[in-house]
């Protein structure tokens, strides 16, 4: 029995691994975004430089709204690997299966 | 089994969270008094006193050079509030600059060896809360009981849920963000300190500059902007 838990927990240790690894794939989104939104920034400023300011402070408030989804990644790894709502369910279903 | 990875062997590195220094019963439910409250006191007093000290005895003709400091902020938060916001909006200055100084010294705590607050979601998400409060608050007022709730059915009367979802959604992510980006800072920099052991010189710095100050900063002012940006764009024709 007692295999059976370490067995269990390993699988759901290192499935948690490579979920919140997998998770911080989404970190490629706000990336591009950033990028495109950078490129554009700089595009208008070098188009009209009087404009600078203006354009630095929206091209930070937008790169703030494309990071998001990278940080709803980031909480989702950061769930798996520090507070793990998934050995709650593994602890209840070894009790029903194996008591 | 608590579930931490990294908990495997003893000189492992680990991620907490605030420390718990005291905790009592009231109403029948515990509250804890954490770390990172303790380490707002701190940065509310060191305002505090601050903004005592640079706004005593103030003249007409600025002579001192605190006094020229107390300016400058003050135009400065001014100036954030009329170029996002708009000159009818100038009431909201005191809110804004003292959100901004608070972030900005929370965000930067973690140069003097103590915990940010702001990586403390239970910190970001009462911030969050107030400026949801505020959004509310000034959609009711511009448009009175009719125009708020005509606001979520606008367009269409379909787009209900959706504007409803919307506008819960703001709070959610304006808290994330800046918890998100202050505990990424803590863990990356954690971790260069694990991999990097004694030789632990020159690439934890430059790291740090970037994570704890340069991040700090424009999370501080991002989360001041978009809070304008909600409270503002939540007003009824």
């Amino acid at each position: 029995m007692d295999e059976m838990k370490i067995l269990a927990n390993a699988i759901v240790l290192g499935a948690s691994a490579l979920g919140a690894g997998t998770a911080m794939i989404a970190g490629l989104g706000p990336g591009i975004g950033e990028g495109i939104c950078a490129s554009k920034a700089v595009e208008a400023i070098g188009r009209q430089p009087e404009a600078s300011g203006a354009v630095t402070r929206t091209m930070i408030i937008g790169d703030a709204l494309a990071e998001t989804t990278g940080l709803y990644s980031l909480v989702i790894a950061l769930l798996l690997l520090y507070a793990n709502p998934l050995f709650g369910s593994l602890t209840s279903a070894l009790e029903k299966f194996g008591g | 089994m608590p579930a931490a990875l990294l908990m495997a062997s003893e000189a492992s590195f680990t991620v907490n969270g605030p420390l718990v220094v005291a905790s009592f019963d009231l109403f029948g439910i515990t509250w804890n008094l954490t770390e990172t409250v303790i380490i707002q006191w701190i940065v509310m007093l060191v305002l505090l006193a601050v903004m005592l000290i640079i706004t005593h005895k103030m003249e007409v003709i600025p002579k001192t050079r605190r006094q020229v400091i107390a300016e400058w902020i003050v135009t400065f938060a001014q100036d954030m509030v009329d170029t996002t916001m708009g000159p009818k909006y100038r009431g909201y200055t005191t809110y804004i600059g003292s959100l901004i100084c608070f972030l900005l010294l929370n965000n930067l705590m973690s140069l003097f060896g103590l915990k940010n607050p702001t990586s403390d979601i239970s910190v970001t998400g009462a911030i969050a809360v107030i400026t949801f409060v505020l959004t509310q608050f000034n959609r009711a007022k511009t448009g009175g009981f009719k125009g708020y709730f005509k606001s979520f059915v606008d367009p269409m009367p379909f787009m209900l849920p959706f504007n409803i979802i919307g506008e819960i959604a703001n709070p959610v992510s304006q808290a994330l963000r800046i918890f998100g980006n202050m505990v990424a800072g803590m863990v990356i920099g954690g971790l260069i300190y694990f991999a990097l052991g004694n030789f632990a010189i020159l690439v934890p710095a430059v790291m740090s500059l970037y994570f704890d100050v340069f991040s700090a900063v424009i999370q501080a002012y991002i989360f001041t902007t978009l809070t304008m940006a909600y409270i503002s764009g939540a007003e009824c024709e």
